[in-house]
């Protein structure tokens, strides 16, 4: 079975490439893209390494044939930063010591911003229900609850002031 | 390495499609099958998707409950109509991996996992499925047993949305959240003038397949739903179930625990 061209909308931007039949999205991030961010961890959809948003929703990309999702939009780590401005998310991740390997931290970002987007202002029990998709083998989940939780403030806080200069 | 996948546009083009290919395989969220596909299992050669058939309504007229087969756990768990099912959703895997996997599925998994189609025996649900020859019903007790055959697709599972009061889940985890089941208990049980009119209840962990503990059923029907009918109803559970041991749990502590978790599935402990 010949290859097939696939178009996606990756953070933002209209991309179309060539696949092999039963490519991952993830594989195609990785290897068609260069998008290396996503991390191919079991394959399995069980580490949680490979999460990034389908139309706004977490899912792990390893389980995700790319011919499945054509047209529909993913959103990976790399269209977090706003040129050399983090996102806030990647902000208390590095104050708060929230990255050791890094091996996870791009999945459990992404696990989080997909719970952010829908609930600005998370309980410590939403934080870690969001995450129980993701494994950290440096097993610093206590940091990355906590950095996930001062993102959610500071957005919070950004927010009031970001509608008023929209105004 | 595949050959071959299909994303039809309708039901009839996916069923030729199968028909087509003797080694293909329908995925659905591809939470089931993509681990094969990495895993690089032998004998597998094509896939056909059903992410474009929309199958993916929820229908909710009255008590009767329609659901696409290709719905997401996700969107169960989000509906209003469906919040009695909301405990046995969070129960199953991770929020990530529910956004992808779909209702159809859980009823092709292996146990321990597949806690929803537990849910489904217990609610005598009915699966419609799709062949060459037209759609046809299956109660999904039989699904469970027989399966669909070749060339077949569930497009959408029914049933009746059980009462307030009436029904009863619990399922036992190492771990709180993304966690293969120990047991999993799901039972309805009506009512009336204050004893079980008619129980149905369902088990995980207890075979490879969800099973239906119809002699702890029976031995509840007729009376109180108090702390000795479900002792003697939970006695009666390992008749009709064989637990298995694995990497979550020994078959003998499955079949310890099992009474217990009933009684604190039925009593809300």
């Amino acid at each position: 079975m010949p290859s097939t061209i696939v178009t996606l909308k990756v953070n933002g931007r209209a991309q179309e490439f060539l696949t092999r039949p039963g490519t991952t999205l993830l594989d195609a991030l990785r290897d068609s893209l260069s998008l290396t961010a996503s991390k191919k961890g079991c394959a399995q959809g069980t580490c949680g390494t490979c999460t990034v948003l389908l139309d706004g929703k977490p899912v792990f990309a390893c389980l995700v044939p790319v011919e499945t999702v054509a047209g529909r939009s993913i959103e990976t780590l790399e269209g977090l930063a706003a040129g050399d401005v983090l996102h806030p998310l990647q902000e208390s991740f590095i104050a708060l010591f929230a990255t050791q390997c890094g091996f996870c931290s791009s999945g459990m970002i992404m696990a989080a911003k997909g719970l952010l987007d829908r609930n600005p202002d998370p309980s410590r029990a939403d934080v870690v229900r969001a995450i129980s998709g993701n494994v950290c083998r440096c097993t610093g989940y206590e940091a990355i609850i906590d950095a996930v939780l001062d993102a959610a403030a500071k957005m919070k806080k950004a927010a009031p002031s970001r509608r008023k200069a929209a105004e | 390495m595949l050959r071959a996948i299909d994303v039809p546009q309708t039901t009839a083009e996916a069923l030729s499609s199968l028909a087509r290919a003797r080694d293909a395989l329908v995925i659905g969220g591809g939470t089931l099958v993509m681990p094969k596909v990495q895993a690089g299992i032998s004998g597998l050669g094509a896939l056909v998707s059903l992410s474009r058939l929309k199958l993916d309504k929820i229908a909710i007229k009255g008590d009767k409950v329609t659901i696409g087969a290709a719905t997401t756990l996700a969107a169960i768990g989000e509906e209003r109509g469906l919040a009695f099912l909301q405990p046995a959703i969070e129960s199953v895997g991770s929020p990530t991996l529910r956004n992808l996997a779909t209702i159809g599925g859980n009823l092709f998994t292996e146990q321990p996992y597949g806690d929803i189609a537990v849910c489904l025996l217990a609610l005598d649900a009915e699966a419609t499925v799709a062949t060459k020859r037209g759609m046809k019903k299956l109660p999904v007790a039989e699904l469970l047993k027989k399966g669909i055959g070749r060339d077949a697709i569930v497009t959408a599972i029914g049933f009746k949305k059980p009462e307030k009061g009436t029904w009863f889940y619990r399922k036992a985890m190492r771990r709180a959240a993304n966690s293969a089941s120990i047991v999993t208990i799901a039972a309805h049980c009506s009512q009336s003038k204050g004893r079980v009119a008619k129980a149905r209840i369902a088990l995980g962990g207890c075979g490879t397949k969800p099973v239906l503990a119809a002699k702890a059923a029976a031995a509840l029907e007729g009376q109180k739903l108090d702390a000795d009918a479900i002792a003697k109803a939970g006695a009666l559970l390992i008749q009709d179930a064989a637990p298995f041991t694995d990497a979550y749990a020994s078959a003998w502590y499955r079949a310890r625990v099992l009474p217990v978790h009933f009684r604190r599935a039925i009593l809300g402990e």
